[in-house]
């Protein structure tokens, strides 16, 4: 009976800690990207060398995930708060190096046809290449309707091979296939009626805006004169059009950037960029005017082009200086020609690449908007005609390929609201982590430099259309990721009604993050915590957790498992480590914990060795383990203190091992730093020690769970 | 705040030694505060007894644990009540009125102290208590700028300082600030100096009548004699 009472009171605190909810909220990277992927989670698990696991989280909120590993424009690294101490995650280069090394490219497709209503997918970018995947995923038979012979859109025939080569684009094509998707390429859907009368329920387009802008100036009918569009279409598709050696690029976006570098890989011995504002006002990618320019190609700022004329084979083409006045609407500076600044350059090609329009069917009876786009409704992706939806550039303009994705999937679930005649539910989206941190919390975050990723050298990319930017090798990912903030985990106060007020978080938090309000209540504000531990695991009430559940679970049942599986061999002595999870990884510091592990030694892998309490020494004890050593990941930390933490408790532990007649030396701890022992060599001399010293236990048996 | 200590884990075996179902409970305030008691030293006292039982196989005793809010008011030691159905004792881990409270809350059930309560402190810094008062019933702070003469100077005496303070160290502890230099420096500080210059009359060292009680609601309680009002 007596064993029910202790049982009940067990469960009852193991249910209050344990199936708590997620509090974690949402952080700025997640907030950031148009398909709302949990940015955080994988950076995590590659910190921790789970790479199959990222890979899994990456794929669980994105269709595509190798797509966008190469192309995304990464706004989630613009809202990374690391950006405040120094730079921020590398978060796209992590994502490509899951891809890589997470596991097989093509997954089994898993979809089976649970519906009759038949959805057509025009245009295969990919907002219709999400829309398709998602829409099977929910039973849908879906066809994909491309103008061109290949699916892809602008993934195909926009981006350019060295910055998506074909093959990745091939494989997430192919998985399409696998997954029951009906293609139809070559196919340009002339009439919506048609769809409809072919038993289609719903259509959804997604024809993406491949319409270059004129420039408006006079000349521009000239022969060698081509738009941006065009050309890359073009030179996707495998033609190789003539450029001549001089060549001349209007425009600042990232579509101009692709066609310079593109065009220099062509064989264009001077490629020179026409932009009408400064570089801060250029709406490139940052890092591809960088790799622009290192590959030779020249940029004119402040420069637009007035007339285009032909003189003796070649372009002579107008231009006139300008200079930035005030701000439009957008913020912009608007540039002013300066007066009597014209000059005249010369080019055997020019390519307009000023901005794209969607060119829909007049037909298709759609009502349009600003800059011939297809109005829809922004919450249900309606279009003016029932049954018809849009989605993608077709709808904002030129936007990301994961601003794509991310209306694909968002029409994919209309549709099917729409079919299952069900009212749209938007649902509220979790709390978002929008603050700043405060001055006082980063001057106490340790500054690491971001680690980029390999990439060509510009004398060896600019002469073929090989990818560019190189993979990370572990050891370099692993380190990258560390330098997460793991923004909205932190610790949260969950249990007010057991806070005594002691203040033992406020003093001794190393990021003085808890303060008292002024009702003398602590508090501890979620976007400043970065879920260290070591408030959690010194709490004398046990009132904070942290907010995410997995994190606070992780060491007790790790510690449950091993009593439970008792797999140990009688003869070998178990020795239980609570190690670093990250330095256990790969190239970390703890590394050769792994290998040099006999028999006997079972690693407890932990998320920072700052989280784990005297109780979880004590416990390990009562399992049954000989010898318990703690082991963490030393100089790499991203905290200075753990080490004295960690010794703080353990010499607490080490007290009671004595009086209960223990010796303890059964306790060590092991923080290896760049002069000091390998950890692998003390663990075996720890070992050896520990099989020397009488048999501590029979505990196992003795001890009641 | 009252500050106390754990007791060693060899007393509190040796304490528990007759009784098979044990459960300890802690005390979420003060005891929490002061680390001695609250729900995280309760959880890490009972995996010490288990594995010290463990260790030397003596005896099958089975513990539960359970922290209540504070142990010196039995409104929150009703729960508590319906928890000890079938145990044979109670390790409070409470200060000595934790201890008594569920004593007297429990009338058919042995408590055994887990702690011994040392005094009424302030927290210094992180995990350093000082003590700062004794409770005399009888305070004459105002006097002495805000320092204790009966808890900071060793003697305790109200004029002071003595003839043993060198270097405005106390003569019994060369490493202890005299309480009296102390006050002198504070009220120095104050522009109080002229309360050095006055005479104190002795405190009445009659020794106090104990237990001590304070009736705020004349005639809440109905059976006068427990205390000394």
């Amino acid at each position: 009976m007596h064993s029910a009472v202790r049982d009940e009171f067990h469960k009852s605190r193991a249910d209050r800690f344990e199936k708590s909810p997620d509090h974690s909220l949402m952080p700025p990277c997640q907030d950031a990207c148009p398909l709302h992927m949990d940015v955080r989670e994988y950076v995590d698990l590659v910190a921790q060398g789970k790479i199959m696991e990222a890979l899994q989280t990456i794929r669980s909120g994105n269709p595509f995930p190798s797509i966008c590993a190469y192309v995304c424009t990464h706004p989630c690294e613009e809202a990374c708060r690391r950006c405040q101490v120094d730079k921020p995650i590398a978060v796209r280069a992590l994502k490509r190096f899951a891809v890589e090394f997470g596991g097989d490219r093509v997954i089994r497709a898993e979809a089976q046809t649970t519906r009759q209503e038949k959805v057509a997918v025009v245009g295969s970018g990919p907002a219709g290449m999400a829309c398709a995947h998602y829409l099977r995923k929910l039973g849908y038979p879906v066809t994909i309707f491309e103008a061109h012979s290949e699916l892809g859109g602008m993934l195909r025939t926009g981006i350019p091979q060295y910055r998506l080569p074909r093959k990745v684009l091939d494989t997430e094509v192919e998985r399409l296939t696998r997954m029951g998707v009906e293609i139809r390429t070559n196919t340009r859907v002339a009439s919506l009626e048609l769809l409809f009368d072919l038993g289609y329920k719903a259509i959804f387009i997604t024809i993406g805006a491949h319409q270059g802008l004129r420039l408006g100036v006079e000349g521009e009918e000239s022969p060698g004169v081509i738009d941006g569009a065009t050309f890359l279409r073009e030179v996707s598709l495998g033609l190789k059009p003539s450029l001549g050696s001089k060549v001349g690029v209007v425009g600042g976006g990232n579509v101009a950037i692709d066609a310079a570098r593109t065009a220099a890989r062509l064989g264009a011995s001077n490629v020179k960029i026409i932009y009408r504002r400064s570089r801060q006002e250029m709406p490139a990618d940052a890092a591809e005017i960088e790799l622009a320019l290192e590959e030779g190609i020249g940029i004119m700022f402040l420069v637009a082009p007035t007339r285009i004329g032909r003189e003796k084979g070649e372009l002579a083409v107008t231009c006139v200086r300008m200079e930035l006045g005030e701000p439009d609407a957008r913020g912009r500076r608007q540039p002013v020609p300066i007066k009597d600044s014209e000059f005249n350059e010369n080019f055997d090609t020019l390519i307009t690449a000023i901005g794209q329009a969607p060119q829909t069917p007049a037909n298709f009876r759609i009502r349009m908007g600003r800059g011939s786009t297809i109005q829809v409704d922004p919450v249900t992706l309606t279009t003016n005609r029932v049954g018809v939806f849009a989605g993608g550039d077709a709808v904002t303009g030129p936007a990301t390929v994961t601003e794509a994705l991310a209306a694909g999937r968002l029409a994919a679930s209309r549709i099917d609201d729409y079919l299952q005649h069900r009212y749209p539910l938007t649902g509220a989206g979790r709390q978002v982590l929008a603050s700043d941190l405060l001055p006082k919390t980063v001057e106490m975050i340790r500054k690491t430099s971001r680690l980029e990723p390999p990439i060509l050298a510009p004398e060896k990319r600019a002469k073929d259309f090989e990818p560019v930017e190189l993979v990370y090798d572990w050891e370099v990912a692993v380190n990258e990721a560390r330098r997460c903030l793991r923004c909205g985990v932190g610790a949260e106060i969950l249990f007010q009604d057991k806070c005594a007020t002691c203040l033992m978080c406020l003093r001794v938090c190393p990021y003085h993050v808890p303060y008292l309000d002024a009702s003398g209540t602590i508090q501890i504000p979620a976007d400043q915590c970065l879920a260290c531990g070591i408030c959690v695991a010194e709490c004398p009430a046990r009132a904070i957790v942290l907010r995410k559940p997995y994190d606070r679970r992780q060491i007790t049942e790790e510690l449950e498992h091993i009593f439970r599986s008792g797999t140990e061999p009688k003869l070998n002595r178990l020795v239980i480590g609570f190690c670093c999870q990250y330095g256990l990884f790969g190239t970390g510091s703890l590394a050769g914990l792994w290998k040099r592990a006999k028999a006997g030694i079972r690693i407890l892998p932990v998320l920072c060795v700052a989280k784990v309490e005297a109780e979880h020494m004590l416990r390990a004890f009562e399992m049954g383990a000989e010898g318990v050593f703690i082991a963490g990941c030393g100089s790499q930390c991203a905290r200075e203190d753990t080490a004295s933490w960690v010794s703080q408790r353990v010499a607490k532990v080490k007290k009671t091992l004595a009086e209960i007649g223990l010796e303890p030396e059964r306790l060590q701890t092991f923080f290896p730093d760049s002069t000091g022992v390998d950890p692998a060599t003390e663990l075996d001399r720890f070992s050896e020690q520990i099989s020397g010293l009488h048999l501590a236990t029979v505990m196992k048996k003795e001890v009641a769970r | 705040m009252i500050v106390a200590e754990q007791k060693p884990l060899d007393e509190i075996r040796r304490m528990l030694g007759p009784y098979e179902r044990v459960l300890i409970v802690g005390c979420g305030t003060c005891m929490t505060v002061c680390n001695a008691g609250g729900e995280r030293e309760v959880s890490f006292l009972h995996s010490a007894l288990r594995l010290a039982q463990a260790k030397s196989g003596d005896g099958a005793h089975a513990f539960s644990e359970y922290t209540v809010k504070r142990q010196c008011d039995p409104e929150f030691l009703d729960a508590l009540a319906e928890k000890v159905g079938d145990v044979d004792a109670v390790l409070s881990l409470g200060c000595g009125i934790g201890v008594q409270a569920i004593a007297e809350r429990l009338a058919n059930v042995p408590v055994v102290p887990g702690v011994n309560t040392s005094f009424m402190g302030m927290a210094k810094e992180l995990g350093v208590w000082d003590e700062r008062c004794a409770a005399c019933g009888d305070c004459r702070l105002e006097e002495t700028g805000g320092i204790c003469a009966i808890t900071r100077c060793t003697k305790a005496i109200l004029n002071g300082p003595c003839a043993g303070t060198k270097n405005g160290k106390c003569e019994a502890n060369k490493d202890m600030d005299c309480g009296w230099i102390l006050i002198y420096k504070r009220l120095e500080q104050l522009r109080q100096l002229d309360k050095m210059r006055r005479y104190y009359p002795a405190r009445n060292f009659r020794a106090i009548p104990r237990p001590r009680r304070i009736v705020v609601n004349k005639g809440s309680i109905a059976n006068a004699g427990e205390g000394n009002a």
